[in-house]
């Protein structure tokens, strides 16, 4: 099922380009990425316009110079859906819909992790020939969506570290190893002058090679990816800090400029900086940070034991020296339930590598009933009433899963058959593989391609055992009956599936979550059943969540509400319409619709609530201020003068005139990003060409399955970072400050101009691979630089 | 036997108490006065004054910060530090340099406190300090013109300690050692506190104070004092250095707050930033809620508990018993210093004066007991030290403070800042200083009140002392000879100078001879050097200069350069001129740029001006993208 490479060159077809090419002009050959994560767009512009009367120019003069002076400039370019580093990026490294939602993504059956931004199990698997691509490139060579690299051949192409990284150069790791340990780096450590750090040295050596690779005619595309402005914006909020490390960007960007004037396809050359996401960088403000592990595992949030990709506090741990760490167990002291099983049994997992937002996975709420119910079944001293009333309970709840459990097991394994039947059609066809490569097989990637296959099948036997284990708990929870008149003496491991939180919740579930039975254990009710409401301790998570204070808030400029609103996508009403939620409290309550045609409408609402029969109930209310997303009340809110605001919001209006309508706004394209983030996930995995459908589906399955429960954003200036600190500035949320990024166009026959139209993450790579005559994967997102030339011209 | 070595040891103690004189060059003492300088400030403040008649005396004042120690009751400007610009009798940027640095409130430890620190285990510091600051000269705490010879000297302490007094008995080992930490500590804890000023300092591109990047420089020279080789750093590195160094304070204050913040939002208490002498974001307190009970948490807090330096308030049976404890309000527990490098700092703990001070001399103890005492060497008993530091290490991890110099430096800077302050309330000041008393150890050390008096009368003596005729006079005119001898020389000429200034313990000097041209002469070199510095620094960028800066700019660069270079003999000084002018010419498109570079090139080489600019073939697609985008 390796489709990538025919994917690839399915979409290598070149095609006659618009906007420049329909001006005239020779398309580019060549193009050279600077990607900067983490930075803010009005952080740079405002220092490439601001004059340093030190020197009489920019502050940033080659910024100013290549792109302020000679080439394009979007002013308003946000990252679409929320504004995280492995989300932004594979949007604007294929060009297509998010099928990677967070940075770090859990699979509600295994306890698989997707622990996108940490490289070293990367680089070991690597060593080990276990891994051949960052686990971001696996995931989306799986669903079928090919990077802006996939489009040139493998000797085409100088691709410096990053999230979305093809294979690993040891020569770069190895130089930058021997220079450690030259004069130069060793005599400024025996003098404390601060010798560069390996990060540094890496970045040097990656500019040494990409410089190298531009005089080579050969290669045709390159990048630099550098978190240098990340670490610095998450760690101060100080200007002079953050204009240091722009000034160092600048000169590389000079130099990259420098060293593309020097080459033979000068001419033919397209520059291009790209910023993954803003951040939330305001002076002499902390950002602070909310700890949403603690509220979790304490007694009001559920006395859940938490599951997180890193440790808490790592820095004041033995264990957070580990740099292969992806799961992380925080036992919770006041469980309800689960003494002493935190490594088996974690209920709540959460994705805090989001910092202004966090995804909050619960484990299904009848599993968690089941769970009680054996336990207490499993009690010596049960009244024989109440046993057989929890017996019966028990059944109920079983009972009502096990057509939905049936059918999904039917499904699923449908899918691991034909994956089983893939697999094994995959390991005949590799046999005929050469063993041996030639170095023209070295220098095309080959090695790498059957490598890339070898690791695949071997992940493919791994799931595939991984998800029959999960079907197995699932049938002998089918095939339990419970005894009402015996104690239960089975282990509930044999039933209940350890290190998994089964199905999906509804809303339902949320509202009425069970987090352990009350204190007087199992309560039966007049008619002798076992009453539901009295036994069982339950949460509503959203007014829990809402009503979080903080008492240490010594900043008047910080809210003491840490957490802005919730949101979660409604069950569909109505065949490719889709509602989501936002919930700031009960009465301030938004509905976000859309149709099939990609129109979106607002609806503000309160108190919605979902019945256990799955209807939803609340109240619509009129537009007024303290709704999510602040709408409303935002002045910068763009409309047709004369317009009514309530009228305009309450309205079905296309993406692009949402976008138009509320970039400028406090939360600038949150309507979208939300549409984006909490869309049904498997309709962007269109699976490789010629893919099985049924493998297809399997694919899609695997996506939806590491959907979250809940987003939790952060209000303005707080974050929920628990791992270490972020005072600095933080991103992740749909403020604009944290949207806003940066994307800069410059080469022989671009147009000398600042875009003042919005666009977003999608529209990126289709036009790069346009401007490179290649097809874009979304035409409609192509950019005409040459229309938009006469409005914008400086 | 015995004799021999009883006599070679007291020769031997002689000799680094000796050596510890020359090297450190610390400020004699003085008789104490009150005096009050100029008018009430809010803050720092700087006050340039002309010295040795061509240079400036630049003195740091800390504006109504003396209410402690004059009968003002708004507080006097207390003088806190002075630096010695040497502008050649005109304030250019391009010929100004800074020669020295004066931490006023710094003297010189009594000859009686000096016997006291060589006492192993003798953890007092009895007295006030010296109360005789006034009668001499005082001494620079830093020469910013010859950062390498503490290095120098400090090896050579070193070589002596680990060759000559380590081998003998163990009193001589022991107090030799008790000496030179404690001469060590005291001289780190006045560095800082030099940083610490000047980091509050203002500063001025005009003149009225230091320049961003003077501070930084001398911020970095300072800190590079307490590192064994942190002399030898070039200045550019330095300057470099020092502004980094800014930026990670900042991020580890920011940092210690939110962790501190977070830490008490955990286990329940009350965060309270302070505010010490101006001093934002150094400091914070917490405190127990009084009247309520311990939060619902569900996690184990003893890692938290630890990690904050105190016992568990909701627990400790001395809270139970406290009658205080109900009822509402707060009631404080620790101070923490939040420029710690790993974690906020317990400086205070008001539950238990003797806390912090039990941590440190448990520390020295065992310090001395092992080097001292026992005589554990670094290099015959390695493994020993690496034991030390993967204890260290671990402990560090589970959230200890093991970092000694760095505890000493946060305890500097509060113990400096209390004495300042003027806003916070008394009461906690009082009980803050009471308790920060007893942790210091070094029996050098004299209290912050008496190095605040001394201060002012320090600095009315080194007033006095910039008169055209004094010290400072004679101080500026041999460092610009010393600076005259310099220039032009190879770096192997200056390798051989500082050996024989080492070897002859400091009597060769290597200047210049004196003359009346060497105001002159010095104004050239120090210009060609600034704008060869400039220039350079274009050069090796790679990239075209009029890119980064405006082309007049550098033109005018180029000029001076040119004028000023025929006045230069050194060949180095041509070579390295021509080299970075031939650079930048093949760097720049600019014709006019490459025009005259060409005739500086030919000026310094004594050739006819070239008409024509350089062909430079490297960039060719720049003008062209220019013209089409155009």
């Amino acid at each position: 099922m390796n489709f990538r490479l025919a994917a690839a060159a399915a979409l290598c077809v070149a095609v006659p380009s618009c906007s420049l090419a329909d001006s005239g002009k020779t398309p580019f050959q060549r193009v050279v990425i600077l990607k900067v994560d983490g930075l803010n767009a009005e952080l740079l512009y405002e220092n490439m316009r601001q004059i340093n009367e030190a020197t009489g120019k920019p502050v940033l003069p080659w910024f100013a110079h290549i792109f302020g002076q000679n080439g394009t400039t979007f002013e308003n370019f946000y990252t679409r859906g929320i504004s995280l580093s492995a989300p932004s990026w594979s949007m604007l490294d294929t060009g297509q819909h998010a099928i990677i939602r967070g940075n770090v993504e859990w699979d509600r059956y295994t306890e698989h992790v997707y622990d996108y931004l940490n490289f070293f199990p990367f680089y070991l698997g690597y060593a080990r020939n276990r891994q051949i691509d960052m686990q971001g490139v696996e995931v989306l060579d799986r669903a079928g969506i090919p990077l802006i690299i996939d489009r040139f051949q493998w000797d085409q192409v100088y691709q410096s570290f990053q999230l979305y990284q093809r294979g690993a150069r040891w020569r770069t790791l190895q130089d930058v190893l021997k220079q450690r340990f030259s004069s130069r780096v060793l005599i400024p450590s025996l003098e404390s002058a601060g010798a560069p750090s390996l990060d540094e040295m890496l970045g040097q050596q990656t500019e040494k090679e990409l410089v190298a690779g531009l005089q080579d005619p050969d290669i045709l595309y390159l990048d630099y990816y550098t978190g240098d402005i990340d670490h610095e914006g998450h760690a101060t909020n100080q200007p002079a800090a953050l204009l240091s490390v722009l000034k160092r960007l600048d000169a590389l960007t000079g130099r990259i400029w420098t060293a593309i004037q020097k080459s033979s396809l000068a001419q033919q050359t397209l520059f291009v900086v790209v910023s993954d996401h803003g951040m939330n960088n305001v002076p002499d403000i902390h950002s602070e940070g909310f700890n949403l592990p603690d509220f979790f595992s304490s007694a009001a949030g559920g006395g859940h034991h938490v599951l997180l990709n890193r440790h808490e506090l790592q820095d004041y741990k033995m264990v957070g020296l580990n740099p292969l760490v992806h799961r992380a167990y925080a036992r919770s002291t006041d469980t309800f339930y689960l003494p002493g099983q935190v490594d088996e049994y974690p209920t709540a997992w959460l994705d805090l590598d989001g910092n202004e937002r966090a995804s909050v996975s619960l484990r299904n709420n009848d599993l968690n009933k089941i769970h009680i119910l054996l336990l207490q079944l499993a009690k010596r001293d049960l009244q024989p009433n109440v046993r057989a009333a929890a017996a019966a309970y028990l059944s109920e709840v079983l009972d009502k899963h096990r057509e939905g459990w049936s059918e999904k097991i039917t499904r699923l394994e449908q899918e691991l058959n034909a994956l089983q039947s893939e697999t094994e059609d995959q390991k005949q066809a590799l046999e005929s593989t050469p063993k041996k490569f030639t170095h023209d097989d070295y220098r095309m990637g080959r090695d790498k391609a059957v490598r890339r296959h070898v690791n695949e099948l071997a992940h493919w036997e791994q799931e595939r055992d991984e998800y029959t284990a999960y079907i197995a708990h699932l049938r002998a929870l089918m095939k339990f009956k419970p005894d009402a008149a015996r104690r239960f003496s089975a282990r509930v491991q044999e039933l209940v599936p350890p290190r998994s939180l089964g199905d999906a919740n509804t809303l339902y579930d949320l509202q009425n979550y069970v987090v352990g039975p009350e204190p007087a254990g199992m309560v039966l009710d007049t008619s002798g059943n076992l009453d539901e409401q009295r036994s069982f301790r339950t949460v509503n998570y959203f007014p829990l969540l809402a009503a979080q204070r903080v008492r240490n808030n010594p900043q008047a400029a910080l809210s003491s509400k840490p957490i802005d609103f919730t949101a979660l996508r409604l069950p569909d009403a109505q065949a490719g319409h889709e509602t989501y939620w936002l919930y700031c409290d009960d009465d301030h309550q938004l509905l976000i619709r859309t149709d099939e045609s990609g129109n979106i409408q607002l609806q503000p609402v309160s108190h919605l609530v979902q019945d256990a029969d799955g209807k939803v109930d609340f109240t619509a209310i009129s537009w007024k201020d303290g709704l999510p997303l602040h709408l409303f009340e935002d002045a910068e809110l763009q409309i047709p003068s004369g317009t009514d605001r309530a009228t305009w919001l309450s309205g079905w209006h296309r993406e692009r005139e949402w976008l138009e309508a509320i970039n400028l706004c406090k939360y600038s394209n949150g309507v979208i990003g939300i549409t984006e983030e909490l869309s049904p996930v498997a309709a962007n995995v269109p699976g490789t060409p010629g893919m099985d459908p049924v493998l297809v589906s399997y694919e899609q399955r695997r996506r939806e399955l590491v959907q979250p429960d809940i987003e939790v954003f952060a209000s303005d200036h707080w974050n929920f970072n628990a791992r270490n600190f972020n005072p600095g500035g933080n991103h992740g949320a749909f403020f604009r400050i944290s949207t806003h990024s940066v994307w800069l166009l410059a080469g022989a026959g671009v147009p000398a101009q600042d875009v003042t139209e919005p666009y977003d993450s999608l529209n990126f790579a289709s036009t790069v691979l346009n401007l490179l005559g290649k097809t874009p994967p979304m035409p409609d997102r192509v950019v005409n630089l040459a229309a938009s030339t006469q409005a914008n011209a400086r | 036997m015995l004799e021999i070595s009883l006599g070679r040891g007291l020769l031997l103690v002689v000799g680094i108490f000796a050596t510890s004189l020359w090297a450190a060059e610390d400020p004699p003492a003085g008789s104490e006065m009150t005096a009050t300088v100029g008018n009430n400030h809010p803050g720092y403040y700087w006050k340039v004054e002309p010295a040795a008649e061509t240079s400036q005396l630049l003195t740091l004042f800390c504006g109504g910060c003396g209410s402690r120690i004059t009968e003002n009751s708004n507080g006097a400007n207390i003088p806190l530090l002075a630096i010695l610009r040497d502008t050649l009798g005109e304030y250019r940027a391009d010929q100004d340099r800074l020669l020295d640095v004066w931490l006023l409130d710094y003297a010189n430890p009594g000859l009686g406190k000096k016997i006291l620190s060589a006492v192993p285990f003798f953890y007092w510091h009895p007295g006030s300090g010296s109360r005789s600051a006034a009668n001499q000269y005082p001494k620079p705490l830093f020469d910013l013109t010859t950062p390498q010879h503490p290095v120098l000297s400090d090896m050579g302490r070193d070589l002596l300690q680990w060759t000559a007094l380590d081998p003998m008995m163990m009193p001589v080992r022991a107090s030799s050692r008790a000496y030179r930490s404690n001469g060590i500590d005291d001289e780190r804890l006045h560095l800082e506190t030099a940083v610490s000023y000047l980091r509050s300092a203002p500063t001025s591109e005009e003149g009225w104070g230091l320049t961003e990047s003077e501070r930084n420089m001398v911020i970095a020279r300072l800190e590079l004092r307490k590192k064994l080789l942190g002399g030898l750093v070039t200045a550019k590195r330095a300057a470099e250095l020092g502004e980094k160094s800014g930026y990670e304070e900042e991020q580890i204050r920011g940092r210690n707050w939110e962790l501190l913040r977070q830490l008490a939002e955990k286990t329940g208490l009350v965060f309270e930033p302070l505010e010490i002498a101006n001093h934002e974001g150094e400091y914070a307190m917490l405190s127990l809620p009084l009247g309520q009970g311990p939060p619902d948490t569900g996690s184990d807090l003893k890692p938290i508990w630890k990690l904050l330096g105190i016992r568990d308030p909701w627990t400790a049976d001395r809270l139970k018993a406290d009658p205080n404890q109900s009822g509402v309000g707060t009631r404080p527990l620790g101070v923490y210093s939040l420029t710690y490098p790993k974690l906020p700092l317990l400086l205070v703990d008001f539950r238990d004066r003797l806390r912090v001070q039990r941590h440190e001399m448990t520390q020295r103890s065992i310090n001395e007991i092992t080097a001292g005492v026992i005589g554990i060497s670094h290099f015959t008993n390695w493994y020993y030290y690496v034991a030390a530091d993967l204890y260290d290490f671990v402990s560090g991890r589970h959230g200890a403070a093991m970092m000694q110099s760095e505890r000493l430096d946060a305890y500097s800077r509060l113990r400096m800042d209390l004495a300042l302050d003027h806003q916070l309330d008394p009461a906690l000041r009082h009980a803050m200083e009471a308790r920060l008393n007893n942790v210091s150890v070094n029996p050098l050390q004299a209290t912050a009140d008496r190095e605040l008096k001394n201060a002012q009368i320090r600095y009315a003596r080194l007033e006095d002392e910039a008169a055209a005729r004094g010290e400072v006079a004679t101080l500026v005119d041999k460092q610009r000879r010393a600076e005259l001898a310099q220039f032009g020389k190879t770096n192997a000429q200056l390798e051989r100078k500082e050996l024989f200034h080492l070897a002859s313990f400091g009597l060769y000097k290597g200047l210049a001879p004196q003359s009346d041209d060497n105001i002159a002469t010095l104004s050239v070199e120090r210009r060609v050097n600034y704008q060869l510095s400039f220039l350079n620094g274009l050069a090796t960028a790679g990239t075209q200069p009029e890119i980064a800066v405006d082309q007049t700019r550098i033109r005018s660069s180029i000029q001076e350069l040119s004028s000023l270079m025929p006045k230069v003999d050194s060949p180095a000084v041509r070579a390295h001129a021509i080299s970075t002018l031939n650079k930048l010419k093949s760097t720049s498109q600019s014709p006019e740029l490459q025009t005259d570079c060409s005739s500086a090139i030919a000026a310094i080489n004594g050739e006819r001006v070239a008409e024509q600019p350089a062909q430079v073939p490297a960039v060719i697609a720049e003008t062209a993208l220019t013209q089409d985008n155009k």
